[in-house]
């Protein structure tokens, strides 16, 4: 072997080697270096939100329990008689007189009549909060803060349970719940899934089985694409234009069923579903088309071998072969929607609203305006609440995507079984 | 919650005619799959009326009844109005306004719903002016919530759609000019210092060279805002140029946004309604005006040089053809005066919320 | 040859045609957007107060007192949208070489839904997350007297953190697109994983790569409610990250909150910002196309 190359001395070579691989490790740790901060950016933001979902809170009971018997910390202590008592002689006569309208006293159950007496009459109130790590780490500081508060209490809370999600608005932060919010996060997902899902597999079938190569269809499918890349606060605006303003009397339901009362308004559920439908019409086109692409043209052509029209293979073949795809793409859109704020903030989701929706006509709030609502209030517990609000739109969008996952399995198998 | 029932049954019921349709006409053909495709469509606008219907027929039989539905006032009469019972009214109530007026219409609409109420009850928070527009442009509300007087050009605009606007007094304001807790030195303003530092003034040294050579963050509610209107109107005489042209300002109408932002440093100041003081008084500090600290006796003897009214408006034709509008009305006017305090703000003397209280009953003719 | 094909009758025409209208509903869509757009645009700087020059121009944005220029916002949103992209690129880049590159399959299947999980987060939950930990966090680094409670840095970085995802995806189909003869050749030179990738393959995957990052890019500046949360809610022009600023979709999500009334000039002040949103980000995605297509003919 030659001692020098066209390259340098073997020394050189072996040299330059060296420090190439040295390079090319550190390259290698750079990267998973940048791997591990994106998945640590995750479980920070997972992190944060939990954080504040559970915690020690301080409160303050307006009156408390041992003025009516002595002895006692929480209403939770009292005897049977105690809380039929206290419910009768001090709830104010309108609280009363509507208690007893729904269930009389001596029929409720006793988890109902605490429930009553703390919410009514010990009235407690939150003066700070803290996230679970400060909870755990910092019980001096929470001790000394009670002893600096007389009458305060530390008790510790999950702000997610059962009854933040059966409960309405409300502006205390320890009787708020999401569920008209998350009534109108369903009414609206249920109107953009009738309206986009038909249109949506409707365009991408024609786009790939009846369009020919011309420049017509060329456009289209372009423009397809560039509005799934459109903010999705144009939709936004687009919707308030047209939706809330140009068809007020379709969307407000005056024209169809005629109302009396005057509060037409096309801020309803079904302006909102409109709009988010336009929002995930490309999404669902784009997908379907990839769904129907990945059909096997042989099926097509053993349908038309046996005299079948365009519309029966694709009626009777084609679609049932992709529907998994196309129903998992669809419901993954929806998921996207379900998240949206920017365009219902547009359109004009109310502040506070007390009822649940009744029905596409009615006014309308969501998960997430909730969300953005609640992270604006400075006050400390409503950090808390929006957390919550934030883990119950996860699960449900978890729930969503399994359920599209397990659908898309489930038809899978049994197109293999046939 | 029986309309779900309703819903879940018409729901089965129709799709189970479309596909009993679908097996009927298994002889596939166009003009089959095209009749599928219709019947796919008119069950669905059948099932999205019928979801609405259970409205339509709320709206129907209060029709049917008296025009005036008196059956919810009962009990003992509060104040001189007749008593409300407020498991006996139903429907819908729409307001919105200042965002000022919201905490307290907020807790007197739970307090309504609460007692039993069981229809339902809006509020937006949008802004006095913004509250106006659609009480007296657009007519989609019964009662418009606001921090300042109505103007004459808006009793103009609610003349033009049939509406004679009645103005109810339900609280006083005190309009909180706050800093944050870490601000040591701002204890006192005058009203001209005022108009230099929310109008002119680049640094804090330039309204007061005692004061820290900082520049002015400044956080004030929105244009839309009554509160806005306002100050602008005692501080700046109607000008409303030298706020909005001052640097560094951050303008919002959810007040929430303001607290967070003065909050955030002691060289920042804002001002809003004294609830959203009295919510967050732990983080922050109210300034007091010419010597004068905003107080219930202070804004009783009309000392407090921001002190100012706080109104809800409605209509006699709205309070006469929704029971459930009078009766809401009723009832604000007869306890606001019990929650006031405790949402942050001061009662209105008691002849002022006399007026609303014999407006009212004129307006029912009672 | 006997034609042995059924007559098409008139209803063999239906279902299709049918389906090109659906298809239409698209363009209608987009019409629809772009005359709405123009149409109320048109009303602003048909207002006598407005002029195009000072619109594209002024530093102040103050429509009560009749002050339109747009720079304040047009600047906010480019330095929310950079400083997303400084954090965005690299880090995304990274994950996409190592995902194409040097993971293993099994490190793949772990690693690409936790991806497609940060993929699926809504946004809002990414503005709670700037708000409550993002100022913070640069708070207490920075100190308070730097940061402001409302500050673009912050929402910067999470809409950094928000398109990560999206980024490390595309640039991994894009990298992964390149024929694997190209990759083979350079290792058969001698050269080093490194080497390859960053001499050989990423200028092959160009054209991918620069439409990912115009994508990115166009999504960044969309983007709403990170902004709405964390920016700050009164138009200012300053080059400080640490201050706060509004963007163009903060103030348009702020003032349909407080509700406008038709016809007023605020009304038709959020449809010009509109229009001028939709124009970048429309150029910036059809750029993107223009180049992947126009690169990805040389590989045929």
């Amino acid at each position: 072997m030659r001692k020098t190359t066209l390259f340098g001395s073997q020394t050189e070579i072996e040299l330059a080697i060296k420090q190439r691989k040295q390079k090319g490790f550190v390259g290698q740790v750079i990267f998973i270096a940048a791997t591990i901060l994106a998945v640590l950016f995750l479980m920070l933001l997972l992190l944060s939100v939990l954080d504040s979902v559970f915690g020690y809170m301080v409160v303050r009971n307006e009156i408390e329990p041992s003025k009516f018997v002595p002895g006692t910390n929480f209403t939770q202590e009292f005897s049977r008689e105690d809380l039929e008592r206290v419910a009768e002689e001090h709830l104010s006569s309108g609280i009363l007189r509507r208690v007893i309208h729904e269930k009389p006293i001596s029929d409720r159950s006793d988890k109902d009549l605490i429930h009553i007496i703390d919410q009514y009459i010990i009235k407690p109130k939150v003066l700070r909060t803290w996230g679970l790590w400060d909870s755990v780490t910092k019980q001096e500081a929470i001790e000394a803060f009670v002893q600096e508060n007389e009458g305060a209490q530390m008790v510790f809370r999950s702000w997610i349970s059962p009854s933040f999600i059966t409960s309405d608005q409300s502006a205390d932060p320890l009787q708020a719940g999401i569920r008209t919010a998350l009534l109108g996060s369903l009414w609206i997902i249920l109107i953009t899934f009738l309206v986009a899902f038909p249109i949506g597999v409707g365009a991408a079938i024609y786009l790939e089985e009846y369009a020919q190569d011309n420049r017509l269809n060329r456009i289209l499918q372009l423009n397809i694409f560039n509005l799934s890349a459109v903010p999705s606060i144009i939709y936004g605006l687009l919707g308030l234009a047209v939706f809330v303003r140009a068809m007020e009397p379709i969307t407000s339901g005056s024209m169809l069923l005629g109302f009396s009362d005057n509060t037409a308004n096309g801020r309803t559920i079904l302006s909102g579903g409109l709009t988010l439908a336009l929002l995930v019409l490309p999404i669902i086109i784009i997908n379907t088309q990839e769904a129907l692409k990945a059909i096997p043209d042989s099926l097509r052509m053993s349908a038309f071998g046996v005299g079948a029209t365009k519309w029966q293979t694709i009626w009777y073949h084609v679609l049932p072969a992709s529907i998994d795809r196309i129903l998992t793409g669809t419901i993954l859109a929806l998921s996207r929607a379900l998240g949206e704020t920017a365009p219902l903030v547009v359109i004009g989701a109310s502040t506070f609203i007390s009822v649940d929706p009744t029905g596409i006509f009615s006014k309308f709030t969501t998960l997430p305006i909730q969300i953005y609502q609640w992270s604006a209030r400075p006050q400390g517990a409503y950090r808390n609440i929006a957390a919550a609000a934030i883990v119950s739109l996860l699960i449900l969008l978890l729930v969503m995507n399994s359920a599209a996952i397990h659908m898309r399995n489930k038809i899978t198998k049994k197109k293999r079984l046939l | 919650m029986a309309w779900l029932k309703i819903i879940h049954f018409s729901f089965y019921r129709n799709t189970f005619l479309t596909f009993y349709i679908y097996r009927k006409c298994k002889t596939t053909s166009t003009e089959e799959s095209m009749k599928k495709i219709v019947v796919l469509i008119l069950t669905l606008l059948v099932i999205s009326s019928l979801s609405a219907g259970g409205k339509q027929e709320a709206s129907v039989t209060a029709a049917n009844q008296d025009e005036k539905n008196l059956s919810w006032m009962e009990g003992p009469s509060v104040h001189g109005l007749p008593g409300v019972n407020p498991l006996k009214v139903t429907g819908n109530i729409i307001t919105a306004g200042s965002s000022t007026v919201f905490p307290l219409s907020e807790r007197m609409a739970e307090r309504f719903k609460d007692e039993g109420y069981g229809g339902t009850i809006t509020i937006d928070s949008i802004g006095s002016g913004a509250g106006f527009e659609r009480f007296t442009v657009a007519g989609e509300t019964d009662i418009a919530n606001a921090s300042r007087g109505i103007k004459q050009s808006e009793i103009e605009a609610a003349h033009e759609i049939g509406r004679d606007p009645i103005e109810f007094r339900v609280g006083t304001d005190a309009l909180a000019v706050t800093v944050s807790k870490e601000n040591t030195f701002l204890k006192n303003v005058t009203l001209e210092e005022l108009a230099q530092i929310f109008g002119a003034a680049a640094r804090w040294s330039d309204v007061n060279p005692d004061w820290p050579n900082q520049p002015i963050q400044r956080f004030i509610p929105g244009t839309d805002s009554g509160t806005f209107d306002y100050f602008a109107e005692e501080v700046f005489n109607k000008q409303v140029e030298p706020l909005l042209s001052a640097s560094n300002v951050q303008l919002s109408e959810d007040d929430n946004i303001l607290v967070q932002g003065i909050k955030g440093s002691p060289y920042a100041i804002g001002f809003f309604g004294y609830a959203y003081y009295a919510e967050n008084a732990d983080s922050l500090n109210i300034v007091a005006i010419e010597g004068v600290e905003a107080s219930a006796e202070n804004v009783d003897n009309n000392s407090y040089p921001l002190a100012r009214p706080l109104y809800i408006y409605s209509d006699a034709t709205i309070l006469q053809n929704k029971p459930q509008v009078a009766a809401f009305i009723n009832f604000y006017l007869s306890y606001v005066n019990e929650e006031v305090v405790d949402v942050g703000y001061f009662p209105a003397n008691e002849e002022a919320i006399e007026r609303g209280r014999a407006a009212w009953l004129k307006a029912m003719g009672l | 040859m006997a034609n042995i094909r059924r007559k098409p009758t008139i209803t063999s025409y239906v279902p299709g045609t049918i389906l090109f209208l659906f298809a239409l509903i698209s363009i209608i869509i987009t019409i629809g957007i772009a005359v709405i757009l123009i149409r109320e645009s048109y009303l602003f700087f048909n207002d006598p107060e407005v002029d195009l020059w000072g619109f594209l121009t002024g530093k102040q944005w103050q429509p009560m007192i009749n002050k339109f220029g747009i720079l304040p916002l047009l600047n906010a949103t480019f330095t929310t949208s950079i400083i997303a992209m400084m954090l965005g690129i690299p880090v995304g880049l990274c994950v996409a070489v190592y995902l194409s590159e040097y993971a293993s399959d099994k490190t793949r299947a772990i690693l690409k839904p936790v991806l497609e999980v940060l993929a699926g987060i809504p946004t809002i939950v990414y503005g709670y997350f700037a708000l409550t930990f993002m100022t913070p966090m640069l708070r207490g680094i920075f100190g308070e007297g730097v940061v402001e409670i409302y500050n673009t840095a912050s929402a910067g970085l999470v809409i950094g953190i928000l398109v990560l995802p999206m980024i490390a995806t595309m640039a991994e189909d894009a990298i992964g697109s390149v024929p694997k003869e190209l990759r083979l050749a350079a290792y058969a030179l001698g050269g080093t994983k490194l080497e390859t990738t960053f001499k050989v393959i990423i200028p092959a995957a160009l054209s991918g790569l620069s439409a990912t990052f115009l994508l990115s890019l166009s999504r960044a500046i969309g983007e709403t409610m990170i902004v709405a949360l964390a920016a700050g809610a009164g138009p200012k022009l300053t080059a400080n990250p640490f201050e706060a600023a509004e963007t163009i979709t903060g103030y348009i999500v702020r003032i349909s909150g407080g509700d406008v009334s038709y016809n007023s000039v605020d009304y038709n002040s959020i449809f010009a910002l509109g229009l001028v949103l939709f124009v970048i980000t429309f150029t910036l995605n059809l750029v993107s196309r223009k180049i992947s297509q126009k690169f990805h003919q040389e590989y045929d």
